[in-house]
């Protein structure tokens, strides 16, 4: 196995410096969107919580535990602010909907760098 | 004629009449800057709003707007968590990929996605296996995508079965192909603009429209509570279908069509309420004539169980089509709608049978499917979260659309625009089509990919004359999007078959005027055959597009995302990467070919197995041959 390279004599391209950065980021915000849209859905709006019937071997269902006290029973359905859309929704889905396009603004506005992306006449 | 099909063709003939300016303005473009760069990929030029809208309506396919619409329909309101991770779609893909995938693009001089990667590692055998990727994976999703135009003209003019097909082919193909041949890169851009645009307004105002005329969301979610436990049994054809409403007190899981064994049988129905509840199911035989052919029709079917002294209390019946209006099959039979139409199973026996789903399960997550299996398990809701805004990275279609925006300032504004335009298609798409249970209550699942369609044109006929044009407008979204995407797949395989194998590979030295024109050539050339592949469309158009969208995340995202982001990535393991995601892909939808269903390892969508082998096999091969030349990390990773 090789190593790569050593290039500590050049600076590293600031477009990839930048672009990676920002990539960590973005990464962070699909995680957290991730975690709480699924897991908030996945609790609160699932009438069972049996495991997947075509998977090939144990699905990944049944490997976090046995989930039936958060099976959830009809007739506690609520529809937040009379709007309609099932409490689950609204607050695992169009919530954090809003809350994602909120963070894109503040992303876009404090974190995202404008460059120059022509390349310089000796590369 | 009726007003209503006099205002969609008015409109649609303006819409396409809008279409074919645009490639002419941009035709124009194309004889004064350098052709390949200019038909390919616009000369680098796109603004933000043309960058935001090309991309938004490229990744909103046909399976948007038919395939999408036809699961909210079919499994209600979990459909939002299927689609939830649109919310970070945008930026996942646009900031992740855009700058760096731009900048290296320049860098090369690359006009295609097997430009970049033939470049970034130096090798031709890498740009001709993504090229040759590109082609296998768009031809089949292009034939899906040619079946979905075709099909929302035939619903849309309400052509007779035995042909509208065909003409709502033909229709699409000959507008689609010459737009896209004549203009290029540029006319599909601005074309994307003008339908993107079309898209959102209809959507947006076909939400209050549809949910008023439901009575509220609220009044919806009642209805779809309170409604029978109902099954759809899906006999072949439309016109055959039978809803089965349980109106009894007796438990069924389902019910069974059966060929029969024997010549000349009987049609009949038989339930026997001995068995235990799990092993109850309504057989039904179908009569056979002396060849061996089924001679039931739905009709019989209703009569049987409505004159059975035991079933005939248990299940109301109706047929979800008219019942009045006569056609005629391919063969020149009359058949009535829904009630002499010939029964045929599409399956084996003993595997046609359904479950009954409660009002319920479309208020709340799994869903059922009319096999009984839970629709969206937690390993799919995983897998779904993934797909749409990681894997959606690894589109072709859309990473060309990243290396054709002329500033990094371009970009920033067009991932604010996608992210709110992707808020405002498809949450409202998702309350649109729970609110539609309860307009077209009879549509079938076979049948659900007409949904869009059918709201549309039902939505519209009940409103007053000035509501025509918007009709209209809302059966245009659809057809909008299923051209914006082929139009840019077309345009990507005629660039991997001019750009990267005859001028890169076979013969560097074209004359532009060669290139000019085996492009045209090309673009038509590769646009008829698809017709004409369309010509047998395959059945599950939903399934194709899941298919190949899922393909080229698996073949592009790792060669092309490490790529761009680490040093350490060498040939050898953009080729690993690229053939092992293809090969896992190939592998687990394969059972899918011969009637069965993909293999999800422990619930997981096969899209994690492939794009995770991928990379896996991408930073070990390349671990293992590393490093990389010098000049390549040199060029690519530093600045003097």
């Amino acid at each position: 196995m090789n190593k790569i390279p050593n290039l500590n004599h050049l600076s590293t391209d600031p477009v990839y410096k930048s672009s990676f950065r920002e990539s960590i980021w973005i990464l962070g915000i699909w995680a957290a969107c991730f975690l709480y849209t699924v897991i908030y859905c996945y609790l609160n709006g699932y009438l069972t919580h049996e495991p997947h019937l075509n998977s090939t071997g144990p699905a990944i269902g049944s490997l976090v535990g046995k989930l039936e006290s958060f099976n959830r029973l009809p007739a506690s359905l609520t529809t937040p602010l009379g709007l309609g859309i099932p409490d689950w929704v609204f607050y695992g889905i169009f919530c954090p909907s809003a809350v994602a396009i909120i963070i894109t603004i503040i992303f876009c506005l404090f974190i995202y760098l404008e460059q120059d992306l022509e390349p310089t006449d000796d590369e | 004629m009726t007003e209503t099909s006099l205002a969609t063709i008015i409109t649609f003939v303006t819409y396409i009449l809008g279409v074919f300016v645009l490639a002419a303005v941009s035709h124009k473009l194309l004889n004064k800057k350098s052709f390949l760069g200019e038909y390919f990929l616009g000369s680098r030029g796109l603004g933000s709003w043309a960058l935001a809208f090309t991309f938004a309506a490229t990744a909103a396919s046909g399976g948007s707007f038919t395939g999408f619409p036809s699961l909210i329909y079919s499994y209600g309101w979990v459909l939002a968590l299927w689609i939830a991770s649109y919310m970070v779609a945008a930026i996942c893909s646009m900031g992740v990929m855009g700058k760096r995938l731009n900048q290296v693009a320049r860098k090369c001089g690359a006009i295609t996605i097997p430009d970049v990667l033939r470049d970034r590692y130096e090798s031709t055998g890498l740009g001709l296996l993504a090229t040759g990727t590109i082609i296998f994976f768009t031809l089949c999703n292009l034939i899906a995508q040619f079946k979905a135009g075709a099909l929302i003209i035939e619903e849309t003019f309400n052509f007779p079965p035995d042909w509208g097909y065909g003409v709502g082919l033909l229709i699409f193909a000959v507008t689609v192909i010459s737009y896209t041949a004549y203009g290029g890169f540029r006319a599909v851009v601005w074309t994307d603009v003008m339908q993107g645009i079309v898209m959102v307004v209809g959507i947006l105002i076909l939400l209050p429209v549809v949910v008023r005329q439901a009575g509220g969301l609220e009044v919806v979610n009642q209805k779809i509570i309170n409604k029978p436990p109902t099954v759809v049994t899906g006999v072949k054809g439309p016109y055959n279908d039978l809803v089965f409403q349980l109106v009894g007190e007796i438990e069924v899981k389902g019910i069974v069509y059966r060929h029969p064994q024997r010549p000349h049988a009987n049609l009949s129905v038989h339930l026997d309420p001995r068995l235990p509840k799990q092993n109850r199911f309504v057989e039904i035989w179908l009569a056979t004539n002396e060849k061996g052919e089924t001679i039931s029709t739905g009709n019989h079917v209703k009569q049987a169980i409505e004159q059975d002294p035991y079933l005939g209390h248990q299940f109301k019946i109706t047929f979800p089509y008219d019942n009045n209006q006569i056609i005629v099959d391919s063969l020149g039979r009359s058949l009535e709608k829904g009630a002499t139409g010939l029964i045929n199973l599409s399956k084996s026996p003993g595997k046609e049978h359904f479950v009954f789903i409660k009002g319920e399960e479309f208020l709340f997550g799994p869903g059922r499917s009319s096999k009984g299996v839970s629709f969206h398990p937690l390993g799919m809701a995983i897998s779904f979260f993934f797909m749409w805004a990681l894997t959606g990275m690894g589109q072709p279609g859309t990473m060309l659309r990243l290396m054709a925006f002329k500033d990094s300032r371009t970009l920033k504004r067009a991932i604010l625009t996608v992210t709110s335009y992707y808020a405002l298609i498809y949450l409202p798409l998702v309350i649109i089509f729970v609110a539609a249970r309860t307009l077209l209550p009879e549509l079938t699942t076979e049948n659900s990919d007409k949904a869009m369609v059918l709201v549309s044109t039902r939505v519209v006929s009940n409103l007053g004359l000035g509501y025509q044009i918007l009709g209209a407008i809302f059966i245009a979204a659809p057809f909008a999007a299923v051209m914006s995407t082929v139009d840019s797949f077309l345009l990507m395989i005629s660039s991997g078959l001019v750009r990267d194998i005859y001028q890169r590979t076979i013969n560097p030295r074209v004359s532009n005027y060669t290139v000019k024109w085996a492009s045209y050539i090309t673009t038509v050339v590769v646009g008829v055959i698809v017709s004409l592949l369309a010509t047998q469309p395959p059945d599950f158009l939903q399934r194709i597009i899941v298919f190949t969208g899922t393909g080229f995340a698996a073949t592009f995202i790792c060669p092309v995302l490490l790529g761009i982001y680490w040093k350490g990535m060498t040939r050898q393991g953009a080729l690993s990467s690229m053939l092992g995601g293809f090969i896992i892909i190939l592998g687990l939808f394969s059972p899918t070919l011969f009637g069965g269903d993909r293999i999800d390892l422990l619930g997981l969508h096969p899209n994690l197995w492939s794009v995770g082998g991928s990379f896996a096999l991408g930073i070990l091969v390349s671990k293992w041959t590393g490093p990389p030349p010098k000049h390549l990390v040199t060029r690519y990773f530093y600045s003097k």
